[in-house]
């Protein structure tokens, strides 16, 4: 026997416009935490886009001491060769270093204008052979003992840290969203509840008349999916507006250095899209679920 | 058609509402339940559509042994078998037409066959110029028609009646009986809880008499007391 269509559509909106208010309130938490989640997928893997640009540029520096002699250079050089480790190593002296300087800090000019080449030591520029950064710490950290070396820096030292805050703020919008989630499965259920109850005479008509549990409960799971499909719908325009956002004010805005490297493709955009639906369709079949499953009992 | 051996049911582990209750009503009997309130009329209608089990014996409806039923097909049972109310327990959101519709499209029927089968109905019940009223513009009786409608649109093999004139004045009473009674000759058996006197007396059908969870008298063509 096929479940006809109508009666469902025709129940579940009544539902819906007799239980407005509450499932108002249902949509918009829906749609609020799964535009957090779309915003944290798409950080998230702007993240990982931007990891893998620094991975791939990962360089150290090894800066002399001024007055380092010209074998303990020798040194420092051998060891480098030797390390094993090494895909490419350069030897710059004062002026190579004084641009490699002036390039690295563009963005703090002030730092620049107070330093001549003459008070840079030379220095290796090193290109690993591995993007693993414990290895390449590691590797630093074995020339960092050697005699006439002052110093070793990474390049990405700084992009890894403004990574990690970005991270730490993703993680906290995750877990925002994941709390939100909750409360949107909560309040679907609660509203769900308060369909049943208000349709407890039908229901109960239903029951008697040998309608069957899942003809009973169909128009009540459908309500919840419409609650968590539209939110999935305001989501998706929300994670729309965030990326428009997002590029509008970051990608390519020099003023946000390394920020601006968190950038991710219309793909991710659509998988965003994907995500939320499915997060939102689940969140509504098991906020009704719960709810039927509880309060309708043949 | 229906068959109770030694059923026992107990709500809440402690009030006994039926005990070692026995019975055999045949295809197209007309059954009254009399017994003071608490006696276990309303119980023993309950059992016989699964709105509650009983803790001891078995049941037999149509020749199921409904304590045994799965939850899924009790659905199946319940087409089988029509309830009326007191309180008729109408949709007063619907109007006469639809309530009845209602029982129709609960059980997925076609809309074609729903289309012919209600006004059949009401013209049976003899509402047919009331179809579009809402069950608060109609009088006791006629929601009580309404309600019979409903239960026996299906054309069940069983309809349940609990007190269903408890509600009404005798003129009225008399009216639903009739109707009551005309779906009995269609070959529905009918069982039906009352405390109205009058009306047992007058049609002498067979009265199962209850006190305190007991069947202390089942007699053929039978009075109140």
């Amino acid at each position: 026997m096929a479940i006809r269509l109508d009666y469902v559509a025709r129940e579940t909106g009544s539902n819906l416009a007799r239980n407005f208010t509450l499932t108002f309130a249902a949509i918009i938490t829906v749609a609020v935490s799964l535009t957090m989640v779309a915003a944290s997928y798409l950080i998230g893997e702007g993240i990982n886009n931007s990891f893998l640009g620094l991975r791939s540029e990962q360089r150290l520096f090894v800066y002399m001491n001024p007055t380092a002699t010209g074998d303990q250079v020798d040194a420092v050089s051998a060891a480098i060769d030797n390390s094993g480790q090494v895909d490419d190593v350069d030897y710059l002296d004062r002026e190579k270093t004084f641009e490699v300087f002036q390039t690295l800090f563009r963005d703090q000019p002030e730092l620049v204008s107070t330093v001549e080449p003459e008070d840079l030591p030379t220095s290796f520029q090193i290109k690993p052979t591995s993007t693993d950064a414990e290895v390449v710490s590691s590797l630093g950290d074995s020339l960092e003992t050697l005699d006439g070396v002052r110093t070793v820096q990474y390049a990405a030292e700084y992009a890894r840290n403004i990574q990690r805050s970005v991270t730490t703020l993703n993680t906290w919008v995750r877990f925002v969203g994941v709390i939100l989630i909750t409360a949107s499965v909560l309040l679907i259920f609660n509203t769900i509840r308060t369909a049943v109850f208000a349709r407890r005479r039908e229901i109960e008509v239903q029951r008697l008349v040998g309608a069957r549990n899942w003809f009973i409960r169909m128009p009540f799971i459908a309500e919840g999916l419409v609650h968590g499909l539209l939110g999935a719908v305001l989501a998706a325009g929300g994670a729309i507006a965030f990326d428009s956002l997002w590029k509008r004010n970051f990608v390519d805005q020099v003023s946000f250095e390394l920020l601006n490297q968190i950038r991710w493709d219309s793909s991710d955009l659509v998988m965003s899209i994907v995500i939320v639906v499915v997060i939102g369709a689940l969140t509504g079949a098991i906020g009704s679920g719960i709810a039927v499953s509880r309060f309708l009992r043949i | 058609m229906i068959k109770l051996e030694s059923v026992t049911k107990v709500y809440k582990g402690e009030h006994v509402a039926l005990r070692d209750a026995s019975a055999d009503i045949a295809k197209g009997e007309f059954v009254f339940l009399v017994g003071p309130s608490g006696s276990g009329k309303s119980t023993f209608l309950r059992l016989l559509n699964r709105e509650e089990r009983p803790e001891k014996g078995d049941i037999f409806v149509a020749g199921k042994d409904i304590g045994r039923l799965s939850n899924h097909k009790v659905p199946d049972l319940r087409r089988n078998v029509g309830s009326i109310f007191q309180d008729f327990k109408l949709l007063p959101t619907k109007n006469v037409h639809e309530n009845v519709a209602f029982a129709l499209e609960a059980i997925g029927r076609p809309r074609s066959e729903i289309r012919e089968a209600v006004p059949q109905i009401l013209d049976l019940v003899g509402l047919t110029s009331k179809s579009r009223n809402m069950p608060d513009e109609l009088s006791g009786g006629e929601q009580q028609r309404v309600s019979i409608a409903r239960a026996f649109v299906n054309r069940p093999l069983i309809l349940l009646a609990d007190e269903p004139t408890g509600n009404l004045d005798p003129a009225t009473s008399v009216g639903i009986m009739k109707l009551l009674d005309r779906i009995n000759r269609t070959g529905t058996t009918v069982v039906m809880a009352t405390h109205d006197r009058g009306i047992v007396d007058t049609m002498r059908r067979r009265v199962i008499e209850l006190d305190n969870g007991r069947i202390v008298r089942d007699q053929v063509r039978g009075v109140y007391e």
